[in-house]
């Protein structure tokens, strides 16, 4: 496994104390916050920062790092490192709300030397929680997950290969990480932001607690064919100025397959028609609305520039009246 | 676990999640949500929000999805910045505003 250099990683000194530490990891977290970064590996340096952060901050845990690290070995970051034997015994770690299920997220290099304090935390969070019900029997940690799907998926369902890295515990009785897929059951009729959980499928629990759960949150891949608003879709429907002026029935793909629309005549850009139901399903099924949207051929021939002349000659038409005009100006 | 076989989950729709449920999926203690809703930094959904809000009550409350974002969230903020829970409240009010109007200015520059 690698070497983890966690000040290198924080930007700050060895010598660096307590308030050093937690405004480097706060200046950090601000910028590789998922919620609001624009770094593509947002997700993966927060990760990243929340395990230096979890060592440094913490005054046994970083003195056990730098022990670690002061070894003689050399160690530099990215370098291959082996633990020595039972380095951790007499270790101890008091709980710091940190959790086997972050832990679980963090590096192989972090089990491996915090793996035994993790779960001793999950103990102490856990039993906070389960306190009447006996302090040996703890729940699992819950574990997150994001899902990313198309629209035709929230139609029709969809099976998923979903990859986790969890906490286990090997023979030992260590936490170690562990690499998993879970095949999942997308049901159709799903929301953005919708939930699903997976019972028994996040942390194991300790002395015959259950397991977590797994909870995977939906969120629909970026089309910019589609606005989606709850279980309401709209669409834009590119129309020709003959279609649009005259009525037409036109063939418009949609999410679930090509529909048959009746364009009314006089349809105006912007106008949106409704086609009940065949939103998003579910057990009120969402509307799909699709909202006209005129496009002009080009005048890039003879014969459509004549046709475009005689438009011009032919009808008295002149669109900023006619805006004025429905402005009641 | 056979990794070929498929498995189903439940989906967590309006009114889905006690209490202690949405505690535990965002790691933080039962009172803290206790203490989030009462002060109305984060919703229920359940069929008696109408009424008053009552401690006594809390085994009733249900919660939906945004809910558990939400929650999830404002844990986060508060975790990593040690930010009271009113700051970290208006940060994820913040995050929800600037994701509808992203998504409105995405349908308006389509037209």
């Amino acid at each position: 496994m690698e070497f983890r250099d966690y000040y290198q990683i924080l930007g700050v000194g060895k010598t660096a104390d307590a308030d050093a530490i937690k405004k480097a990891f706060r200046k950090l977290a601000r910028k590789y916050h998922p919620d609001v970064s624009k770094e593509p590996d947002a997700a993966a340096r927060m990760t990243e920062l929340n395990e230096a952060n979890t060592v440094l901050s913490d005054p046994e845990k970083r003195a056990a790092y730098d022990r670690l690290a002061a070894g003689g070995q050399g160690h530099r970051a990215g370098k291959d490192f082996r633990p020595p034997p039972d380095w951790n015994a007499g270790n101890e770690y008091s709980g710091d709300g940190m959790s086997a299920a972050e832990a679980a997220r963090f590096s192989e290099f972090f089990s491996s030397m915090f793996g035994d304090s993790a779960r001793g935390d999950a103990n102490h969070a856990g039993a906070r929680r389960t306190r009447s019900t006996g302090e040996q029997q703890v729940r699992g940690e819950d574990h997150h997950a994001k899902v990313v799907i198309d629209l035709a998926d929230a139609y029709t369902g969809a099976t998923r290969a979903i990859n986790l890295r969890a906490a286990r515990l090997d023979e030992s009785g260590h936490v170690v990480a562990d690499e998993r897929t879970l095949n999942v059951n997308i049901p159709k009729g799903l929301k953005e932001g919708q939930h699903i959980r997976l019972a028994g499928q996040g942390s194991p629990g300790f002395g015959g607690g259950p397991s977590g759960d797994l909870f995977l949150e939906i969120s629909f891949a970026a089309d910019a064919r589609y606005r989606i608003d709850g279980r309401d879709v709209t669409a834009i429907m590119p129309l020709a100025p003959w279609e649009a002026a005259l009525g037409a029935t036109i063939e418009m793909p949609t999410p679930s397959g090509n529909v048959q629309v009746k364009v009314p005549s006089d349809s105006q850009a912007g106008r949106k028609l409704r086609l009940k139901g065949r939103g998003i399903p579910g057990e009120t099924a969402g509307d799909l609305y699709l909202e006209i949207s005129v496009v002009l051929p080009p005048a890039d021939t003879e014969a459509a520039r004549a046709i475009y002349e005689t438009m011009a000659r032919e009808m008295p038409f002149n669109p900023r009246d006619a805006a004025a005009a429905a402005k009641g100006v | 676990m056979n990794s070929d076989s498929i498995i189903s989950g439940v989906l967590i729709d309006e009114a889905t999640l006690t209490i202690v449920e949405l505690a535990n999926a965002c790691s933080v203690e039962y009172t803290w949500v206790l203490q989030h809703v009462e002060d109305g930094l984060l919703a229920r959904t359940d069929s008696s929000m109408t009424s008053a809000i009552s401690r006594a009550d809390a085994a009733e409350w249900r919660f939906a999805s945004a809910a558990l974002i939400r929650a999830r969230r404002l844990a986060n903020i508060e975790r990593t910045f040690d930010a009271n829970a009113e700051v970290a409240a208006l940060v994820v009010d913040l995050l929800e505003e600037v994701a509808t109007l992203k998504q409105q200015r995405f349908s308006e520059h389509r037209r």
